[in-house]
């Protein structure tokens, strides 16, 4: 028996905000997360459950300015087969095809990806190596409030993020890469669907007669978080992706990443898959 | 009227023997109608729930239930003290399903509730305080066999110290065990001694198979109702209702007459429910107290805690071989971890000692288990039940053998391989036998010879996919096996007056397909559509005895039993339509609906129509009968030598896999296998069976682990218990050796096991070849394939120990 006293399904941001006040609500997307979460006693629901999926604000993939927009409850196959994902964030379309089955990934969404804040979420790793900026409202006082904030300094641990009781995350956003953008994605597990990662790596950066510059490198599931990793980053930024260089890096990406052993694998395993993956899709890139 | 006079239109001979049919449970399968035990709900039924321990080894203090019992809603909390008659259950009688004193394992039952709901029932179980005292826990089974070690079943003291004293004959649950073995097998054949004098080539490795459970897609589950008069109606998805009829009543002090069970369609079996578990006395004493239906199912997460698993195995073999391929002699000690408690699994070994001796012709062989008591889950019986294990370790041993005296494999294989109307060291007489066609066969279709070289020589070379070929062969039981004093089935057919039959056969349907091989039987005698037939297989008010599903025994015994019953109607219809037509029996013929001429198909009389006569006219009587088949197969001597199966089935396997070094990951690409089945009854049906059970096995070798760490088990659930998926499911060859079984029905033999047998072995070979690297332990995860190409698994060895 749950402390549940309340269902709440609100059909404008303005409605899910102002109920949110309090602090005392669920928030409910997918429910992928939360349904075997709650049924495993993991989480506790508060007093209120608030179905946010009828709010319009929520939805959609749009091309805003700079920025591709993508809605809080746009699911994984959504994303998935929205054109201009296709087009110009194809990582992200590699990231959905590594995800879970069918029937998640139709009920699944990012913003719950997002906030569920798993160091082994999928969609994280792209969306950092894309400079994803997530956008949260809420109401402090009469009106809706606003506000960005870069994915990178979101998560704090696991299933722990900087976003407020009293917050609603409604989108993200991802600057459209400049020309010459490569980005990889590379999700490693036991078997190919309905997975949990056991490593995965993002790489990313402008790449220009051979070398690679902005880089952006994340890894899952090495940490309490989702990260980026700074010195392999660092090494690769303005490199040349010659044999040397990447056997370096890929050595760097190993020694910079702080795995555990838990029930999917060892921590040296882990360490040794960052740096072989690490190593493999730096020659693609090489290659390509 | 007589024949010649009346020119009859002819009918044509039809079988329905190798044909595709569709299982005829299927369309309200496919279409989500079947009512599983989960969709049945009795009026006044009450929910039963069961709190279970949590602590692995530990003495109960005290448990307070009265402020469960005092949760509005609950109408029965229990606990041994409520249970004062408890009797222990399981093989060895070690187990009481309410926990007496102390908890053994993490799944122990220690309290039960019957509650008007479920979510009452949870709650309640949550409002039992126990008191415990921690116990040291034994998780590893060689521990459990150090002298000194703690005992999990330590006989009872007195509050002196001193040894109580027991009564002879009483069970174990009652006077305790002085070590941890649970169980010990012996057996030999020739002197293993003069066997490795004569051996060019002696090879020693130590094997390791893991935990795997069933995962059966339904979950566990029991309804039992006591009617106004006592007696017990239980809907249950047991394997073997009539001997299990019998162990309920003694359990709760019955007469077995007055209780009755309804098999509902099962979701789900694989060997999973051949013993009681306590879930099911506890459900019984739940109801008999609360004088209402009380229906108990598991959760998913409970399914896993508390259902049996395969045995888990730790191996040693060593095996010998001359110069020229010949086997000398084989020498295996195995160490089961028996859990906490003992079911089916200790008793493996009677089909792992089959494989070591008979699979291939070996002049000496000598082989030892001890079964040991841990505090980890108990291992039940298991698609396979033990062969999975064996085949691990002896077909290994096989492509070592030969690669050690620079023999092809295959070759290796075929000089050794068993032949139709040998009689084997163990006694097993092989009156059928396919097994080198199946070799052969599945050698042939996957081109095992050019790519076994072709791979190895390409382990060098560069790049990270290494692509590798396995082969694994099997023997196991066909025609039943003997264990029980009766092996055998029970059938009655009648026949109404439109020529439609009801079949009751003893023969439980758990998915298998056995009522559509069943009418195919019986339709194949009578000449009629598979249409014509209705079966009823699943009430022990009406059904006639069976010993169970178990064995691969199904199609053999109770397809022998339908052959039986069909054949006595048929020559009741032959006797009476000879008689009305003035000619020979011996002339007529069943066919399409119709009585017909035998040698030119002519119809003489509408079947339907001559019932009706026999039944209104012409004598008052009905066509009805009764067979039972008993399979003429033997029981073991003590020694376990003896013809114990009416026949024998045979297999190989050959796996490809594509593995990436970088990684370790395994890609199944392809399985080929050829299996000696007899013959093909229902082809749909055999595909099925041979494709699901190759799942199975790939499951086993390669994702399937339930891990455990000092007794607790880490991945109780779907996430992390990883069973094979869509994606990862390889394409297959399967090809069948038909070698026509003398008395199997219609020249079949069982394979219900057959296909999950070989896939891990085979699998094992192919790494090797793909690396040259073997790997003696499973299951092969990207990280345990990863670690040993890189030399980061230590090299297993467990010292041969019996008990003496
Ligand atoms: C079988 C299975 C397989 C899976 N496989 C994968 C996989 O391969 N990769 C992977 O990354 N994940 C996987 N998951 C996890 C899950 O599907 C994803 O994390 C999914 O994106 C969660 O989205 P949801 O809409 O279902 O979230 P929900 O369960 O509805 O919510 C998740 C959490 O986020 C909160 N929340 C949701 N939306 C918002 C919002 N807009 N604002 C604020 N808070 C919000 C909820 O309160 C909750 O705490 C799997 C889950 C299952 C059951």
């Amino acid at each position: 028996m749950t402390e549940l006293k309340h269902y709440f399904a609100p059909t404008s941001l303005d409605q899910a905000v102002e109920r949110l006040k309090d602090g005392d609500v669920t928030i409910l997307a997918g429910g992928t997360d939360l349904t075997p979460q709650s049924q495993a006693g993991r989480i506790k629901f508060k007093h209120t459950l608030m179905n946010i999926r009828h709010i319009p604000q929520l939805s959609g993939i749009t091309l805003e300015g700079r920025e591709i927009r993508i809605g809080a409850l746009a699911t994984i196959t959504e994303i998935m087969e929205h054109p201009l994902i296709k087009e110009r964030l194809p990582v992200l379309v590699e990231a959905c095809d590594h995800f879970a089955s069918d029937q998640i990934r139709n009920a699944g969404t990012i913003g719950g990806n997002i906030c569920n804040a798993s160091p082994a979420g999928d969609m994280l790793i792209p969306l950092l190596v894309l400079d994803a900026c997530v956008e949260l409202a809420s109401m402090p006082e009469a009106k809706i409030y606003r506000h960005c904030m870069p994915l990178s300094t979101f998560f704090v641990g696991p299933g722990k993020t900087r976003k407020s009781l009293c917050e609603l995350v409604t989108g993200v956003r991802i600057p459209i890469p400049e020309a010459n953008h490569v980005a990889r994605f590379y999700k490693h597990g036991t078997r190919p669907a309905l997975d949990i990662s056991t490593i995965s790596i993002g790489i990313a950066g402008t790449l220009v007669d051979g070398s690679l510059s902005n880089v952006r490198v994340a890894f899952g599931a090495v940490a309490p978080t989702p990260t980026r990793a700074a010195q392999t980053e660092q090494a690769l930024e303005g490199q040349r992706l010659d044999e040397a260089t990447i056997d370096k890096v890929a050595a760097i990406a190993r020694d910079e990443v702080k795995p555990i052993d838990d029930v999917r694998a060892t921590a040296w395993y882990r360490k040794e898959m960052i740096h072989n993956i690490t190593k493999r899709i730096l020659s693609h890139v090489a290659q390509a | 009227m007589t024949i010649a006079e009346k020119k009859n239109r002819v009918i044509e001979p039809e079988t329905l023997i190798g044909k595709r049919i569709a299982k005829m449970d299927a369309p309200e399968k496919a279409s989500g109608r079947t009512r599983y035990i989960h969709d049945i709900n009795l009026s006044g039924q009450l929910h039963g729930k069961i709190l279970r321990s949590g602590r692995i080894h530990a003495l109960i203090k005290s448990i307070d239930t009265s402020a469960a019992k005092a949760l509005p809603g609950v109408h029965v909390v229990i606990t041994a003290a409520d249970i004062p008659d408890q009797r222990p259950i399981g093989v060895a009688k070690d187990h009481f399903p309410l926990k007496v004193g102390r908890v053994r394992s993490q799944r122990d039952e220690i309290a039960a509730v019957a509650a008007e709901s479920e979510e009452i029932a949870e709650a309640a179980l949550k409002l039992i305080k126990v008191e415990y005292e921690d116990l040291p826990v034994i998780s590893d089974p060689e521990e459990a066999i150090k002298p000194g070690a703690a005992l999990i079943h330590p006989e009872p003291h007195g509050a002196d110290g001193s040894h109580e004293h027991l009564k002879q004959g009483m069970s174990i649950a009652h006077k305790g065990k002085p070590d941890n073995i649970a169980m010990r097998f012996d057996y030999a054949h020739g002197d293993v001694v003069q066997g490795e004098a004569e051996s060019d080539v002696v090879v020693e490795d130590t094997f390791k198979l893991h935990y795997v459970t069933h995962c059966c897609m339904g979950v566990s589950g029991m309804i039992a109702e006591f009617d106004a008069s006592g007696n017990l109606l239980m809907y249950s998805n047991t394997q073997v209702p009539f001997l299990h009829k019998r162990e309920f009543a003694e359990y709760l002090n019955m007469d077995p007459a007055r209780i009755r069970i309804i098999q509902p369609p099962i979701g789900g079996g694989f060997g999973s429910k051949l013993d009681i578990y306590p879930f099911e006395v506890i459900c019984l004493y739940l109801a008999r107290a609360a004088k209402r239906p009380v229906k108990m199912l598991f959760t998913r997460e409970e399914e896993f805690l508390a259902s049996p698993t395969r045995q888990p195995v730790l191996l040693t073999l060593r095996s010998g071989c001359k110069k020229d391929g010949t086997l000398t002699f084989r020498q295996v000690h195995t160490l089961h971890d028996n859990g906490a408690y003992t079911s089916w699994g200790a008793t493996t070994p009677f089909v792992m000692m089959q494989t070591f001796s008979s699979l291939y012709r070996v002049p000496h062989c000598d082989y030892h288990t001890a079964a040991v008591y841990t505090n980890n889950p108990y291992a039940g019986s298991f698609r396979g039940y033990g062969n999975l294990q064996a085949t691990f370790a002896i077909e290994q041993h096989m492509d070592m053998l030969a690669e050690a005296i620079g023999m092809d494999p295959l070759e290796f294989r075929m000089k050794n391989a068993q032949d139709a109307g040998e009689v084997s060291g163990q006694g097993m007489s092989f009156k059928s036998c396919g097994f080198k066609d199946c070799i052969t066969t599945a050698a042939t279709r996957s081109d095992f010879s050019r790519k076994f070289r072709e791979n190895a020589a390409n382990r060098k070379k560069p790049g990270n996919i290494k692509r590798g070929i396995g082969m694994a062969s099997m023997l196991h039981v066909g025609g039943g096996a003997k264990i029980y004093p009766s092996d055998g089935c029970g059938t009655i057919l009648k026949m109404d007056d439109f020529a439609n039959v009801t079949l009751i056969t003893g023969a439980s349907e758990i998915g298998q397909g056995s009522e559509t091989v069943l009418s195919q039987l019986v339709c194949e005698e009578l000449g009629l559509p598979i249409s014509a037939i209705t079966v009823v297989n699943n009430d022990t008010a009406i059904t006639p005895w069976d010993v169970g599903v178990h064995a691969s025994r199904t199609t053999f015994i109770a397809g022998n039993s339908a052959i039986g019953a069909a054949k006595k109607a048929k020559s009741k219809i032959l006797a009476v339509a000879a008689k009305k037509f003035e000619c020979a029996e011996e002339s007529l013929d069943l066919r399409g609906g119709f009585v017909i001429r035998g040698d030119s198909g002519e119809v003489v009389i509408e079947l339907s129509k001559l019932l009706r006569n026999l039944h209104f006219q012409d004598k008052a009587e009905l066509v009805m009968t009764t067979f039972y088949y008993e399979p003429p197969s033997v029981h073991q001597d003590k020694g376990f030598k003896g013809d114990v199966s009416a026949a024998y089935a045979w297999g190989t396997q050959v796996v490809e896999i594509e593995l990436d070094t970088d990684t370790g990951f395994i890609k199944l690409v392809k399985v080929t296998g050829a299996h000696d089945v007899g013959r093909v009854l229902n082809r749909l049906g055999i595909e099925g069976q041979i494709e699901g059970g190759v799942v199975m096995g790939q499951g086993y070798a390669f994702t399937e682990d339930l891990i455990m760490e000092n007794g607790i088990m880490k991945n109780p659930n779907f996430r992390d218990y990883k069973l094979v998926t869509a994606p990862e499911i390889p394409e297959m060859d399967i090809a069948f050796i038909e070698s026509m079984d003398g008395e199997g029905p219609q020249g079949a033999k069982g394979v219900g096991e057959a296909p999950a047998i070989c896939m891990a072995a085979a699998a094992a070979n192919a790494i090797a070849n793909a690396t040259g690297v073997r790997m003696f332990e499973l299951p092969f995860t990207p990280e345990k394939v990863y670690r040993a190409m890189h030399g980061q698994t230590p090299k297993l060895y467990w010292k041969p120990w019996r008990v003496e």
